[in-house]
């Protein structure tokens, strides 16, 4: 209990100062011209935290990293964020403060239901830009959501790229088999139609779908299920950990060679750390690289020396991390080609200008060049768990969706 | 013992405003409310609203719970009944929003006689349980019936409008809000003074007693069921156009346990409990977040702790009115009410 | 209709079913005695389960030996409410002590993640992962010795309460508290030491069920599934508690693997609503008989 007590007080260490700030301000050299300001919905407590709290790191340590390159043209960055518990009532409360006080360029959400609730808010305001935590396929569409976009592939395009490689593992007429699984909540749901249709296209037999509540379940009949239809791959979405852990090692007790893959926010070191050896030869799908993976470039550099710097014991930082760090990458990017192009920070300019992007060159954080299309990035890779190693190592090459 | 207070005619023994004092109290209150959302910036307004629907569905489940004596863990459920079908009858229909308002309360009110039928033969916790059931089985509806409600995904809809008038922000929606509210706790007041009212109280003192004083039990307890389910489906239906989002998960269990710690909190048996416990459990998230802010300086991780520290306040708030207030706010307010009146008499 | 399948669903259903019984088992001991209905069960079981981890994982002592402490850990809290809570609500209406375990289950889900964050939890392997087979059919390794862990406390327990004077002192406390106190019998003990043990059975099963399913401060969740199991078989009755404990167990597996995961919880509540409007007080509960 102590021991955790510590590392939480260790891990915060870092934040610390940053935390510090519901504002994180910039230095003073760039302070001439009005500041841009992030916002953000953060769950720092609740279920959610345990990328929240990377998330802050991330969009905080960007955030200085950035005025210390001098500001976005000359304009200081300000990160402005408040905890939500993962509430959606106090998301949008968070939400409502910080667009009153401070009218945010743009704006982290923490879940898809915040998303969902602020859009009309959002886009009769029009003037922020919204991405954040959410991968939800239905947040592509322009018409509802015209002001918000997905860092990454959505959860449908996610399915897409895992689909994908198990098609390339097939050889011949004799084409492997998958099962999916997962929770029975809007998250665990999203990408489920889109998937099966995918699969079909692809020739890929779904020979079983198990839903599952949540969390801490017992999961032992479901597991009974996939050993009657003795699946290539199960391909799981909508947790964290439990219960991928517990289809894991039951399936291999049975002698099941099932292999088991995952979704982004079931793709963190987190399995690793809890699962330990069961881990290994788990494969999820992920749009950045991994903190600790081989690949290097520009950004990915500075995002480790920023990372190093704020936290020098922190070590590995985990997906939320990247995650935080590519949206206020993107959201740059955005206010950059606004204001070059001479226009105001509405949200249609900065809509324009994010669709506008093409074989834009991350620096490393994604390892080829990406193209937006339907306000996301449809790209990412696979990486499997080698335990002994104790990370993900890259199976595929990168896949951009079209 | 207030002076001038003697009362000459049952009529003004059974009056809602007693004195000139009160009514003047009130008008200014009133007043607040009016002014409020012109003077205030769009966060506190949205507080403002929160609160609102708040009241508007304690004071439905104080009908039940602190006046009835019956408890349900089920208001989250009917809420969530009310705001389907106002988002429902919005997207298919296109009626005018008092009218879905109107319709998503008869609704839930009809699936919460229907959840009542059973507190004829089963009462206190086992009734409570079957509301527990009922609100699962409601969960399961919302998230499985994806022809008429979306699935997980929920239904989004438009804003309500009226005459031309769009309620989009919510300075629009709080005059919606806002005066339902009024209007139903005077509605809920009056309940109260009449027949129905008194025997609500009737059954809850005692049950027994009150057959045999000629109450049909059945038929009170589903009236008590189908009002306070009126109540909730009405403040789902706010809900509905005020996220303008409805999923399943709008609705969860601790939603029901918010209500009845507002209801408990505020004091039971008692409508203005009711205002202050709905006004004081749905603040103190934010004024928590406001320490958090304070302690940030001095303890740069205060977010990460304060937030545990939201679930450990609710549930000792609980804990801590059932023990020490059972009476809860209510009681609060009426003692200080009892200094000022008595001052300087009585010290 | 495949009946291996079938039967290897029932037993890890039964298995599951057999941990059910001994939470229900806790449960009716603490009605029985203080007729407090406690809400609060599965955050009491999710507190031993985060001490076992704290043990076990975080100061990396044997399994075995924190296995005990967290149980022990468990009761002791159960013996703390009691003593510091439930005592004062003594009399209040049955709404307000209710309601009082729900503001626990609060606290203690708060306390939860003050301590250990609310990140998700795996408890270390301290159960041998061969699988077994019995005859045929293939029951999970974990589900299969923790039902027989379970088993065996609920067997002393159920021992204990037919034999000993602790037994017959909660017994008699039961059926008639005045007459008990009369006869020499310390209630108020007899009080706290029902908690004590009811959280007792509790916090073993909440730390065998939190390592097959994962450990996280929803955890509690649980506990709803315990309340079916208790009106099914009725609020004061241990026979009760444990049919129907088994009989949920398997029945909620059967309908999740036939029907899919979002049917195991309406078809439990269906067997419940059922319940309620055929027999009110459960299969095995008394018929309480009120007098004006």
């Amino acid at each position: 209990m102590f021991r955790n007590i510590l590392e939480k007080g260790r891990r915060l260490a870092g934040l610390g100062s940053l935390v510090a700030a519901l504002t994180v301000a910039a230095p003073a050299m760039a302070q001439d011209k009005e500041p841009i300001v992030f916002g953000g919905s953060i769950p720092l407590s609740g279920v959610f935290a345990f990328a929240g709290i990377h998330i802050h790191a991330g969009l905080t340590d960007y955030t200085n990293w950035i005025n210390s390159q001098g500001g976005i043209n000359g304009h200081p960055v300000k990160y402005v964020m408040e905890d939500t518990a993962y509430e959606v009532d106090r998301s949008v409360a968070a939400f409502k403060k910080i667009s009153g006080s401070s009218s945010p360029a743009t704006y982290y959400g923490d879940s898809t239901g915040f998303m969902k609730s602020i859009a009309s808010e959002l886009n009769s305001q029009g003037n922020t830009l919204m991405s954040g935590a959410s991968f939800a396929t239905v947040l592509t569409d322009n018409e509802t959501y015209p002001y918000q976009f997905i860092p990454g592939p959505n959860y449908s395009q996610m399915f897409g790229i895992i689909l994908e490689y198990i098609a390339s593992q097939g050889e011949g007429g004799d084409m492997p088999n998958v099962a999916f699984v997962y929770s029975d909540t809007e998250f665990g749901k999203d990408p489920i139609e889109n998937g099966k249709a995918r699969a079909a296209e692809l020739g890929i037999e779904v020979v079983e779908e198990i839903v599952t509540k949540p969390g801490s379940v017992d999961v032992s009949a479901e597991v009974l299920k996939l050993r009657r239809v003795r699946p290539d791959y199960v391909v799981f979405h909508g947790y964290v950990l439990s219960p991928i852990n517990e289809f894991m090692v039951q399936m291999r007790q049975m002698g099941l060679d099932t292999q088991f893959m995952g979704t982004f926010w079931s793709s963190d070191k987190l399995i690793i750390d809890k699962m330990g050896e069961d881990a290994d030869g788990y494969m999820g799908v992920m749009p950045y690289n991994y903190y600790d993976s081989e690949e290097s470039g520009p950004m990915l550099d500075a995002l480790r020396a920023q990372a190093e710097e704020s936290d020098p014991e922190a070590g590995y930082r985990p997906t939320g991390y990247m995650q935080g760090w590519f949206n206020a990458m993107v959201w740059t990017e955005v206010v950059k080609r606004t204001l070059d192009a001479g226009k105001e920070l509405t949200g249609d300019n900065m809509a324009e200008a994010l669709a506008s992007i093409e074989d834009w060159d991350t620096g490393g954080i994604i390892g080829i060049p990406v193209t937006v299309r339907d306000m996301s990035f449809p790209v990412g890779r696979i990486w499997r768990v080698n335990a002994a190693e104790g990370r993900y190592e890259p199976v595929s090459d990168w896949i951009h969706l079209d | 013992m207030r002076i001038g207070d003697a009362k000459q005619s049952y009529e003004a023994d059974e009056a809602i405003w007693t004195s000139q004092t009160q009514k003047m109290w009130l008008g200014l209150f009133l007043l607040i409310l009016l002014v409020f959302p012109f003077v205030v910036n769009s966060y506190l307004l949205y507080l403002g609203c929160l609160v609102g629907i708040a009241v508007i569905s304690t004071t439905g489940l104080n009908i039940l719970t602190g006046f009835t004596g019956l408890i349900s863990l089920g208001q989250a459920g009917f809420m969530g009944v009310g705001a389907y079908t106002v988002a429902w009858l919005s997207i298919n229909t296109g009626l005018p929003f008092p009218v879905t308002l109107v319709l998503a309360g008869l609704m839930a009110a009809a699936v919460g006689i229907l959840v009542g039928l059973p507190s004829l033969r089963v009462k206190g916790l086992y009734l409570a349980i079957a509301t527990l059931a009922a609100s699962v089985f409601l969960h399961f509806i919302f998230a499985e019936w994806e022809s008429v409600t979306g699935g997980m995904g929920g239904l989004s809809l438009k804003p309500a409008s009226l005459f031309g008038l769009t309620f989009q922000s919510d300075f629009m929606m709080y005059f919606i809000i806002v005066p339902l509210a009024v209007l139903m706790v005077l509605a809920a007041r009056n309940v109260f003074r009449t027949r129905i009212g008194r025997a609500f109280i009737a059954i809850r003192d005692r049950d027994i007693s009150a057959e045999i004083l000629g109450i049909n039990l059945l038929r009170y307890k589903l009236m008590s069921f189908a009002l306070s389910s009126f109540y909730a489906g009405v403040a789902g239906g706010l809900f509905a156009y005020f996220y303008r989002v409805v999923t399943p998960e709008s609705f969860p269990l601790s939603m029901s346990i918010f209500y009845l710690a507002a209801v408990i909190v505020g004091g039971m048996g008692n409508l203005l409990g009711g205002i202050l416990g709905a006004a004081f459990m749905t603040l103190v998230p934010e004024a928590l977040k406001l320490l958090t802010a304070a302690l940030t300086p001095f303890y740069p991780n205060a977010p990460v702790f304060m937030s545990p520290m939201l679930e450990i306040i609710f549930g000792a708030l609980i804990v801590g009115f059932l023990i020490f207030e059972p009476h809860g706010l209510a009681e609060i307010w009426h003692r200080i009410r009892r200094f000022f009146r008595l001052w300087p008499f009585r010290n | 209709m495949d009946w291996l399948f079938f039967g290897e669903i029932s037993l890890a259903g039964l298995a599951m079913g057999g941990l059910y019984a001994l939470i229900a088992l806790g449960f009716v001991i603490i009605y029985k005695a203080t007729r407090v209905i406690n809400f609060a069960i599965g955050e009491i079981m999710m507190f031993a389960a985060y001490l076992f981890l704290a043990f076990a994982g975080g100061m990396e002592l044997s399994p075995w030996i924190a296995l005990p402490m967290a149980v022990i850990g468990g009761s002791i809290l159960g013996g703390v409410i009691e003593k510091t809570m439930i005592r004062t609500m003594l009399g209040e209406s049955p709404i307000s002590v209710v309601m009082v375990t729900i503001g626990i289950a609060s606290i203690l889900v708060g306390l939860v993640e003050f301590i250990w964050t609310a990140d998700p939890q795996l408890l270390p392997n301290f159960l041998p992962r061969e699988p077994v087979f019995i005859g045929e059919l293939y029951l999970a390794p974990k589900i299969a010795y923790g039902f027989l862990i379970g088993s065996a406390l609920l067997i002393i327990y159920l021992l204990y309460f037919r034999f000993s004077r602790g037994g017959v002192a909660l017994r008699a406390t039961a059926s008639d508290q005045a007459a008990a106190y009369s006869m020499g019998i310390n209630v108020r003990r007899v009080f706290n030491m029902a908690w004590v043990f009811g959280s007792l059975a509790a916090s073993l099963a909440g730390v065998l069920v939190a390592a097959t399913g994962g450990l996280s401060p929803q955890f509690g969740i649980i506990g709803l599934s315990v309340l079916v199991v208790v009106i099914v078989g009725g609020l004061d009755s241990i026979l009760g508690a444990l049919i129907a404990g088994v009989f949920i167990g398997w029945l909620e597996t059967v309908a999740g693997a036939y029907l899919g995961g979002e049917y195991r919880m309406p078809a439990t509540f269906l067997v419940l609503a059922v319940i309620l409007v055929i027999r009110p007080y459960g299969l095995f509960g008394t018929h309480e008989i009120e007098r004006v």
